[in-house]
């Protein structure tokens, strides 16, 4: 008999377990307030939070899409100066500012993706690659330093400072998280997932190509501008002719995280960004070695990519998946016998 | 005036150079391989290092070293062909994209630890300007004015066409190019008329290492300071050429090639008039979306025939 454990099985479904990470992550910044953990853990942890809410609007369009672009440097880009614009120099709240984003990016999302996605497969990457460019050159044309006062981040009229803006990405993670669960259990995402499997039997059983690529870029080039007004609002300070931010780098090491997780798990692309972006500034930073040669986890990423990529399609989610299934026979058998 | 537009022409002699290598390059794998190899700019640079330790540390003459330098590309490449591709599981187009794009990250972070910090190495080739103490440009008096072309250019452009030309004769004419030429159009058909697609492949990934690196020496001797990701920009534009040009061909993307800087100097030249003074800081962005409407028009590229697709 198997018992129930509704605990356990909330832990199941994504939701719980979505539940589970904000809270886990919500306790590091309360022990941070406390002095138990060290502030730049917590700004660390807020960086890969930023990153993976791109990361996840990225796996949208790969791995249910199937559509391999390189523009999420020059869209996060978008994101960051809009939240300059908005927020310093206009001096409008938070909510204002989200959703002045999310337009312009649907906007640009959806011209951008008319023009690029006529263009199938391998040129996709490149045109978006090359339409970052553009985006990048434009935005270092406009102005080469932007930097926003902490005193002009407003949520509902307070200041909240620094700890406020980690619990709002929380928020913003979360939410954007759980809408990409229910999106990819939707008609919608079902189409999606049929259109990467086969484009000719997607359009056989009548989904039209364009509007569900389109739909996912826009949503991707929606996630990416919101992690940059985050990233505008945590770090506060870009130039953008230095910073690797709105570069091939980026756009890179996001795809590279997506892979490394695996393209079809939402949770394996977090962990991809966590292994990326995370585990060098959480961890590594305090052994010697690694505080020596920040450059040696990139390499790192670069054979871990080539591994998963060569061996394991599905990253680390399909591992983790076939370790769980392996030990749930392991168990199982045993308990056959003694019944 | 006319003579100073002809000065800003040879200005862009090396980056057309450049550009042009590298776009070939890219073009041999893309059709060898049916991938982007995202990877040339970081191969090359690591070539480009391998040659400026062999000059700066060891004093080695400078075509042995770019011979050595040259070397490297093509170990790398093959080590990418032979090594990675052929044991994947079931890699397909995209995936060996990412896999270039895995190669990329493990030079970027391997050239700190292998050469060492300061990133940033001084390169002088071909053309030593500072040890030679004569001037480094050809002047020309023409046109009522003086065309000055750098000595570094035209060295590099004889190299170019030298090589270049080479590469499309045996294209043309030698067993080797015929084999590319069909394994470009169909891989499977190829195998079955007898040709050996993976010796064809693992030659071109030989030759697009060391153009690549052949590319970041010539890039690198104008005098720019090395760095692992310094020849991003040209492969960047490497691979708009290709689109701009149409990879359906080869000698496409080199016409893309030269028409990006070509234009991109163009424009910048527009601002000795008063009218568009401001203009040069807009230059790239504005060379890039002619691109995008070119594209727009004819997305197989300006020599690209359409392809058709079979289900």
């Amino acid at each position: 008999m198997k018992k129930k454990n509704p605990a356990l099985d909330a832990l199941r479904s994504p939701q719980g377990q979505l539940l589970l990470f904000v809270i886990v992550l919500s306790v590091i910044q309360l022990l941070n307030l406390q002095g138990l953990v060290s502030s730049s853990f917590v700004q660390a942890v807020g960086n890969t939070l930023i990153y993976a809410i791109v990361a996840i609007g990225f796996c949208l369009l790969l791995g249910y899409s199937g559509l391999a672009t390189l523009g999420t440097g020059g869209f996060i880009g978008i994101g960051t100066y809009l939240a300059y614009y908005m927020i310093q120099e206009y001096e409008l709240p938070f909510a204002a500012a989200l959703i002045i984003t999310i337009a312009a990016a649907v906007v640009i999302g959806a011209v951008v993706g008319f023009i690029s996605l006529r263009i199938e497969g391998i040129y996709l990457a490149i045109l978006t690659l090359g339409l970052s460019e553009i985006i990048r050159n434009l935005l270092m044309v406009i102005k080469s330093t932007v930097k926003i006062d902490v005193d002009h981040v407003r949520l509902f009229g307070a200041k909240i400072g620094s700890t406020g803006v980690y619990f709002l990405i929380l928020a913003v993670f979360a939410v954007l998280m759980w809408l990409l669960f229910n999106l990819i259990d939707s008609p919608t995402g079902r189409a999606m997932l049929a259109m990467k499997n086969s484009t000719s039997a997607a359009q056989a059983m009548g989904i039209s190509l364009m509007k569900f690529r389109l739909m996912s870029f826009v949503i991707s080039v929606i996630f990416a501008a919101v992690g940059g007004l985050l990233y505008m609002l945590f770090i506060r300070t870009i130039t953008t002719s230095t910073s690797t931010l709105l570069t091939l780098t980026t756009s890179l090491n996001i795809l590279g995280a997506v892979i490394i997780g695996g393209a079809k798990s939402l949770w394996g692309t977090t962990f991809g960004v966590f292994i990326i972006y995370g585990l060098q500034s959480m961890f590594l930073s305090n052994i010697p070695f690694f505080r020596e040669n920040p450059a040696f986890i990139t390499m790192v990423t670069g054979v871990l990519i080539i591994l998963v990529v060569m061996f394991f399609p599905g990253g680390f989610a399909q591992i983790v998946s076939q370790l769980w299934a392996g030990a749930k026979k392991k168990l199982a058998k045993p308990g056959r016998e003694g019944s | 005036m006319f003579a100073a537009f002809l000065s800003t022409l040879c200005g862009t002699l090396l980056s057309v150079c450049v550009t042009a290598l590298a776009a070939f390059a890219v073009t041999l794998i893309f059709k060898t391989s049916t991938t982007t190899n995202f990877a040339q700019g970081s191969i090359a640079a690591l070539g480009c290092y391998v040659t400026a330790d062999m000059l700066n540390k060891y004093g080695v003459p400078v075509y042995l070293g770019v011979f050595v330098g040259m070397a490297v590309g093509v170990l790398a490449g093959l080590f990418i062909d032979i090594v990675i591709f052929r044991n994947g599981k079931s890699v397909n187009a995209v995936g060996k994209q990412i896999i270039t794009m895995g190669i990329v990250s493990i030079v970027l972070g391997g050239i700190p630890l292998v050469f060492g910090t300061p990133e940033s190495i001084p390169f002088e080739a071909f053309y030593n300007t500072q040890k030679a103490g004569v001037s480094p440009n050809f002047i020309i008096p023409a046109f009522g004015g003086e065309v000055v072309v750098t000595k570094h250019a035209l060295i590099c452009m004889v190299i170019t066409v030298a090589v270049l030309g080479t590469i499309f004769l045996l294209l043309k004419f030698s067993r080797w190019g015929l084999g590319v030429r069909a394994t470009a159009s169909n891989e499977f058909t190829a195998e079955l008329m007898g040709i050996n697609s993976h010796f064809i492949t693992a030659v071109s990934w030989a030759i697009a290492g060391a153009l690549g690196v052949l590319a970041a020496v010539m890039y690198a001797g104008s005098g720019t300071a090395i760095s692992a990701t310094f020849m991003t920009t040209v492969q960047v534009n490497a691979f708009l050429a290709g689109i701009l040009g149409g990879f359906s061909t080869f000698y496409g993307p080199v016409l893309g090639a030269v028409c990006i800087p070509v234009a991109a100097s163009c424009i910048g030249f527009l601002a000795n008039f008063p009218m568009f003074s401001g203009i040069s800081r807009w230059n790239m962005v504005i060379v890039y979306v002619l691109m995008l409407i070119v594209i727009l028009i004819r997305p197989q590229g300006l020599l690209g025939k359409p392809v058709a697709k079979k289900v």
